[in-house]
């Protein structure tokens, strides 16, 4: 049986990847907003899937205001793909 | 939500509920749809309304008011869009793409008639409007397969048979005569912007309030 990937099996990082996973691109407020989540412990979530690879995170500003725009990369595509498919062996 | 351990079963349900999560957005707003249906409408009314005072054919030039005003206001209110929603959706990928390649394909068919014009003294300035009828529905008609709002099918299909219309009328020799030609542009626009514009406006206020 496949290990679940760690760095995905756990509540917030995969909010983050599962709402990436379905959008070409969504901002930092859309997720805080999505996930239901404090933007303290998004960010430090956002880093650790960034540093993986995993997403890209393109910070910006829009006017004067700041601007986080994350994507998920195909390294994140991928480990998202076989974290599912692990998740359905574990269940059966 | 916090960075707690999931079992397997909340893993996936959690997965299912952020992708219905993503799905609770709304199509967009028909802010720009509104500005280019209001746009064409208005100055092929201002044409019709000169052409018939005046019997002046230069008042066609009018005509390019609508890619001088209408392509700047439209980077400028999708950037805003963009910004206002937070999230590009797959959906929201094709919808610019196939609006981009119908728009840009106007501007190049614009500086083939110029080029007829100015260098062969042709006049083909008809082509550009069989072109516009036909490829703004077919825009339309994709859109709906994409958005699934039934209001740009009918749009669609109305703007298609005017250019069909047209487009026999043309071949066919029969003079494309204002009277009747500029209501049927203007209806078609009318039924391919402003209806469907006014429609999502509608449904995206409805939706916020929900």
């Amino acid at each position: 049986m496949k290990e679940l990937n760690p760095l995905l099996h756990s509540q917030l990082r995969l909010a983050v990847m599962s709402i990436l996973m379905n959008v070409e691109e969504a901002d930092f407020v859309y997720l805080k907003e999505k996930t239901e989540s404090t933007a303290g412990n998004l960010s430090v979530q956002l880093d650790k899937l960034s540093n993986a690879g995993y997403i890209d995170v393109e910070k910006g500003f829009v006017g004067k205001k700041p601007r986080t725009v994350c994507r998920v990369t195909e390294a994140g595509r991928q480990a998202f793909i076989e974290y599912v498919d692990a998740l359905r062996e574990y269940i059966g | 939500m916090e960075d707690r351990k999931l079992n397997e079963k909340e893993s996936l349900e959690l997965i299912a509920t952020m992708i219905s999560r993503t799905k609770e957005r709304y199509v967009g707003d028909g802010n720009i749809l509104l500005m280019w249906g209001y746009l064409v409408v208005a100055v092929s009314a201002a044409v019709w309304m000169m052409l018939a005072l005046t019997r002046d054919y230069e008042w066609n030039w009018l005509w390019f008011l609508i890619p001088v005003i209408g392509c700047p206001t439209t980077v400028v209110m999708a950037k805003k869009q963009k910004r206002d929603s937070g999230v590009t959706t797959y959906s929201d990928k094709i919808t610019s793409m196939l609006w981009t390649v119908a728009g840009v394909s106007e501007i190049v068919l614009i500086l083939f008639c110029l080029g007829f014009l100015f260098i062969g003294s042709v006049d083909c300035w008809s082509a550009m409007l069989i072109y516009t009828l036909i490829v703004m529905s077919f825009a339309e008609i994709v859109q709906w397969m994409v958005v699934k709002e039934r209001s740009f099918a009918v749009g669609g299909f109305i703007g298609l048979i005017a250019g069909m219309v047209t487009l026999c009328c043309v071949v066919g020799g029969i003079p494309l005569d204002a009277r009747w030609f500029m209501p049927m542009f203007i209806i078609s626009f009318a039924a391919m912007m402003i209806i469907p514009g006014h429609i999502l406006n509608y449904k995206s206020k409805h939706d916020e309030r929900a």
